[in-house]
């Protein structure tokens, strides 16, 4: 296991300091930040962003994208996290769909999709779940069967994030029956149209009362041969390998940053008490920062961190919510969501939104068994 | 890290590895000193490593002697080296002072201590001095005149009272009553040489040492629960367990980074913001990766012999040297809260600073 300690370059301080100017120009100084990347669905920011060149910095040039580095993304990523800029429209197509079209997808695909995600208008979900399948995906029901020209899709997925306000999905479903002893195989991946006339997108409130949430029941819809996206059954490596690189970034411990720095913002003075608060919390921030941008560097230079990216996700998720309760107890308050004060309603937001930063993405548990294969080899 | 840094930490590695076995340890221990390993780093030149070549040490930077001192911590070495060049020596060549032989030690003021000088008489008591008894010279701050100074104290001059910390690594008590020191012992402090410098480089050393010793709490731990079986498979397999592992290395991970940046970002005292923070990082990581590993060994790391103890009674009293957890984090909270909020991400995110010698831009160190 390796993470080297790894320097901004002048050009990526000077990214730096152009996302910087630019979120201070277009973030309203009395808005109310976004905590995460889920934090906030803006197509209009994300539009905004796109034209910057900062939504799908990943993708190739020929995609309409722009072709820079992990550490270029990383270092947009964390200034708009840290900002609380609302990106939840674009963020999970550009973070994870877009590498696995580049990776998996058809050329065809590839010139179909990726220049909208680029463009910050179109805008994916994840398609894992399902109400008997959540951390042990193999198990999933939803089928696929052969049909003329394509596949029929039935089944149902869940929790599935902004699907009322996305357009697509990539469905993890069983395009073969399961053999014995070999359940990771049969399964792939289809793109499916959140729009279709087979799917029927139903919320599921959100523990603090939004939508966010929603059931996605798919009845015989028709997904032709070119949505399948990836090898017919290699779905499983698929996502696995999804999830595995995309796991160490920003997102995944600057949630709930904002939370600290509208609490400082209202401490007219700091206690000795708060002000260790403040430091505990800082210095693990920056040193879980030094840990992220290192996996970052060393995806650009062609290492596989897979081991790596799932360490810096179960340690920075867990910091995300210790920063939350660390503050509750420093503020001595009661919490409500109505608070006339930003940081007590973002307080009051964070206490119930944070159990999912632990889940999302691999839970907590999945993620150390993961490393310590990892670490043991 | 750079290719003489790399090279640095591998001929340190066969050093110790030869001459600071867990047996060596164990001897030293019960000495208080290990005398054929410091006889090694001498002739080596590493105790001077970071002090410049003109002033009588080995050159170098804090980096290079940091990346020692993680060597050192991994190894659980009973030797004061942080203490020698990084420390007392920075003092005494930046006062244009002498650098006598032999292992120098410290004192950065701790509640109670006293240092007086009239003249260059000292009447002093400095507490829990790393190997103070056994050092050439103490080296401590005082006002005289109006004036910051170097004091330069000979140890033969003090009456010692021996104390240890939970590695029975010596932390002594020295107290100077009324003595003459010689003409060489005392200068004053240039800007930036205080207490307050010479603290941050002692967070940083033991901050470095931290980093060392839990990668190879780390590496034991791996090897233990890999080897040991229990109900028919090794313990490794279990996630109760696994979940140690991976907490042991997410701390040493963190801590060996965040003390790493600070070092390289010495150029040439260290930053407050990076070592306070690296500090605080590795205190609890001292205390959390500890914990984890003991309960992933069980008991036989409860044992005397057994390397594990070596480690982590030195991460319970380094984790506390020049300053704990508590202490950085306020300290660090402090000069956040005076900056303001707005300050708060540009500061959590300076990283390493730079360019790095040698290495191509946006290059790792």
């Amino acid at each position: 296991m390796q993470f080297a300690p790894t320097v901004l370059s002048p050009a990526e301080e000077a990214l730096r300091a152009e996302v910087r100017d630019f979120l201070a120009a277009e973030l309203p100084a009395d808005s109310r930040p976004a905590l995460g990347f889920a934090g906030r669905h803006d197509p209009e920011f994300s539009r905004t962003l796109a034209e910057r060149g900062w939504v799908g910095m990943a993708i190739p040039p020929e995609y309409g994208g722009h072709g820079r580095s992990a550490v270029d993304r990383f270092v947009v990523a964390e200034e708009l996290l840290a900002a609380g800029a609302p990106i939840g429209a674009h963020f999970v197509a550009d973070r994870q769909t877009a590498p696995a079209l580049l990776h998996f997808g058809t050329e065809e695909q590839r010139r179909r999709f990726l220049p909208g995600i680029a463009a910050g208008e179109v805008y994916f979900s994840l398609g894992m779940s399902e109400p008997d399948s959540g951390s042990d995906l193999a198990s999933v029901r939803t089928r696929a069967t052969r049909v003329e020209g394509g596949w029929t899709v039935t089944g149902t997925k869940v929790w599935t994030s902004e699907a009322h306000n996305n357009h697509f999905f990539a469905v993890l479903c069983r395009t073969s029956p399961m053999e014995e002893g070999r359940k990771h195989a049969g399964l792939s991946q289809l793109v499916v149209d959140l729009h279709d006339p087979g799917v029927t997108v139903s919320p599921i409130p959100y523990l603090d009362g939004s939508h966010h949430f929603n059931e996605v029941a798919l009845e015989e819809v028709f997904v032709p041969d070119d949505m399948v996206l990836g090898e017919l059954g290699s779905g499983w490596q698929q996502v696995t390998s999804e999830l595995a690189y995309e796991r160490s970034g920003p997102d995944r411990w600057l949630s709930t940053f904002p939370v600290l720095r509208e609490w400082l913002r209202e401490r007219p003075a700091v206690t000795d008490d708060e002000a260790a608060v403040l430091g505990r919390l800082a210095a693990r921030a920056r040193a879980i920062r030094h840990l992220s941008l290192s996996v970052a560097r060393s995806l650009d230079a062609g290492a596989a961190p897979s081991v790596e990216a799932a360490l810096v996700k179960e340690v920075g998720t867990r910091f995300e919510q210790d920063l939350v309760e660390a503050l509750r107890d420093a503020a001595e308050t009661e919490l409500d969501q109505g608070s006339g004060s930003l940081f007590q309603a973002l307080l009051a937001e964070a206490v119930l939104t944070s159990p999912s930063y632990t889940l999302r993405g691999g839970t907590t548990e999945v993620l150390r068994s993961v490393a310590a294969k990892g670490l043991a080899a | 890290m750079s290719d003489d840094r790399q090279m640095l930490t591998e001929v340190a590695t066969g050093l110790f590895g030869d001459l600071c076995t867990p047996e060596d340890v164990v001897a030293a221990e019960a000495t208080a000193w290990s005398g054929r390993l410091w006889d090694a780093l001498s002739e080596s030149g590493f105790p001077l490593v970071s002090v410049p070549e003109e002033a009588g040490g080995s050159g170098g930077d804090v980096a290079d002697a940091c990346a020692l001192l993680t060597v050192a911590g991994r190894f659980a070495a009973p030797v004061p080296l942080a203490e020698t060049g990084l420390l007392a020596g920075w003092a005494l060549a930046a006062a244009g002072l002498e650098l006598p032989e032999g292992t120098l030690s410290v004192a950065v003021g701790r509640p109670g201590d006293t240092v007086r000088l009239t003249g260059r008489r000292l009447t002093a008591r400095l507490s829990r001095v790393p190997w103070g008894g056994r050092s050439t010279r103490v080296v401590a701050f005082a006002e005289t005149g109006g004036q910051r100074v170097v004091v330069s104290a000979p140890t033969a001059a003090a009456s010692v009272t021996p104390g240890r910390n939970l590695a029975a690594e010596p932390r002594d008590t020295l107290v100077w009553d009324d003595v003459e020191l010689p003409e060489d012992a005392v200068a004053p402090a240039p800007d930036g040489v205080d207490p307050a410098a010479l603290r941050l480089r002692g967070a940083l050393a033991r901050s470095a040492q931290i980093a060392g010793a839990l990668a190879r709490v780390s590496e034991l731990s791996l090897r233990y629960t890999g080897e040991r079986q229990q109900f028919g498979r090794p313990i490794a397999r279990f996630q109760a367990v696994q979940a140690h592992l991976v907490t042991i290395a997410e701390e040493t991970q963190l801590a060996g980074l965040a003390a790493q940046v600070a070092a390289l970002n010495a150029r040439p005292d260290p930053s407050f913001d990076d070592v306070a923070a690296a500090k605080a990082a590795a205190g609890e990581a001292a205390t959390v990766a500890a914990r984890a590993a003991h309960q992933a060994h069980g008991a036989i790391g409860m044992t005397k012999e057994y390397e594990l103890g070596q480690l982590t009674r030195r991460l319970w009293s380094w984790r506390d040297e020049f300053g704990g957890e508590r202490y950085w984090s306020r300290e660090l909270g402090r000069r956040l809260a005076a900056e303001g909020a707005d300050a708060l991400w540009p500061s959590i995110s300076t990283g390493l600073v730079g360019e790095l010698a040698g290495s191509p831009e946006g290059a790792v160190a």
